[in-house]
């Protein structure tokens, strides 16, 4: 199964933030709990971790780039060899977790 | 969190700060901050992050709870050979430290007969999100009529770094005033080592029925009033002040010459306020104009986010004062 990793919402007065660092390159395979971003914020850095066992596929935000709460910031799966579709948008939400550190 | 925010073109708020602080770390040994969480926490909004890592705990100094010594300390280490940034995180307790900043900072240069100097900058953060009644206010009004202090209150990302770059270079005490509600903000930044000089008003939107004069966040809210304003045809002009001391009559002089009505608008509140001199120093130079001004209501601003909300001007009172100005003014 394949899924959209969103950027996680809302967080409060903001509505972008940027990419601070990717810890895995498409292909990287995380377990629950696993540091999968850092994401740069007004005020601190936000860490996302996989919830489940999932690959990152697609990055489609890299470190640097800007993204509005709410949208994906990178294609994951269940395993590695499900093929990638031509759209992206109608792929479901991925549920990862995330906190403020 | 990046401690290298001049590899991106788009920052934070608080990263054009950061930037503007480090890079004059880098090139003056003497300069020094000093403040509240300042060193490892990074400020209390990150504005100061990563200069505690890269410059140690000498030159970026965590301090105690104390606004008179810590800007009493910065008054004498700058009048002996360094250069201070003494940051106060909220604006209300700059009133413990008016004496070392009013009556010591701002007059040195005068006392000693220009022999000694005082560069400070002393940074404030002022507004109102959710706060309460000693923690919210604006008071730069207050300020402004220090003979000796200057007075800069950016309010985007490119004016933050260009005001405080000017700031850190100034021979003499500057209060920078910053914004709770800016700090959220991003936007572009471009030339490493901008400075935006004192006393040099922007144009942040052209228009042709009414100037809408105003400074730090209340810039966002009249843009804001202005994009209301424009679905029933009233195109206002905003002047972004950036510098309150000295202020810039000409571009708003040039703009309400244009325009014939002026509306001032502030945070803070209106009596003796910056739209009281500015609505004077217009009319005595323009002679009779429309003018209007709009401030917080007469009453300490509130923890309760409705009355907070009720007692500041937002985009509808802009508007609505604007429509007033034009129709009854």
């Amino acid at each position: 199964m394949l899924y959209r990793l969103l950027l996680p919402g809302p967080i409060v007065d903001l509505s972008e933030v940027r990419v601070l660092e990717w810890h895995g390159a498409p292909g990287t395979q995380f377990n629950p709990g696993d540091l999968v971003v850092e994401l740069d914020t007004h005020k601190a850095v936000v860490e996302m971790r996989a919830s489940s066992k999932t690959v990152l596929r697609k990055i489609l935000i890299e470190a640097g780039e800007w993204q509005r709460v709410g949208e994906p910031l990178a294609i994951v799966s269940d395993s590695a060899d499900e093929p990638l579709p031509e759209r992206a948008e109608d792929l479901p939400q991925s549920s990862a977790t995330y906190e403020m550190v | 969190m990046s401690a290298e925010p001049v590899l991106t073109r788009r920052v934070f708020f608080r990263e054009a700060i950061c930037l503007a602080v480090r890079e004059t770390l880098d090139a003056e040994p003497n300069a020094i901050v000093m403040g509240q969480d300042v060193g490892a926490f990074g400020g209390s909004y990150k504005e100061f992050y990563g200069l505690f890592e890269r410059f140690g705990p000498a030159r970026v100094r965590d301090t105690p709870v104390a606004e008179a010594a810590m800007v009493g300390l910065g008054v004498g280490a700058a009048a002996a050979g360094l250069r201070t940034l003494v940051s106060i995180t909220y604006m209300d307790f700059v009133l413990l430290a008016l004496d070392p900043l009013v009556n010591y900072a701002a007059k040195a240069r005068f006392k000693t007969g220009g022999q000694i100097r005082v560069p400070m900058v002393v940074k404030l953060t002022a507004g109102a999100k959710g706060q309460g009644v000693a923690h919210s206010q604006s008071l730069e009004s207050w300020l402004m009529s220090v003979p000796g202090l200057r007075v800069v209150a950016p309010s985007n990302v490119a004016d933050a770094y260009g005001l405080m770059r000017s700031a850190l270079q100034a021979d003499g005490p500057v209060v920078y005033v910053d914004h709770k509600r800016l700090f959220p903000t991003s936007g572009p930044l471009n030339a490493s080592g901008h400075e935006v000089p004192f006393g040099l008003a922007a144009v942040s939107r052209p228009g042709r029925h009414a100037t809408i004069v105003t400074h730090s966040y209340m810039v966002c809210v009249a843009l804001a009033a202005c994009d209301q304003l424009a679905v029933s045809g009233i195109d206002c002009e905003v002047i972004d002040l950036r510098s309150l001391a000295p202020l810039d009559l000409a571009t708003v002089c040039t703009s309400v010459s244009k325009t014939g009505a002026l509306l001032t608008l502030e945070e803070g509140q209106v009596v003796c306020g910056i739209g009281a001199e500015i609505a004077y120093q217009v009319q005595a130079r323009l002679g009779p104009v429309r003018v209007s001004r709009l401030g917080a209501v007469p009453a300490p601003v509130s923890s309760n986010p409705v009355l907070e909300a009720a007692s500041l001007p937002d985009a509808a009172r802009v508007a609505d004062a604007v429509r007033r100005l034009l129709t009854e003014g």
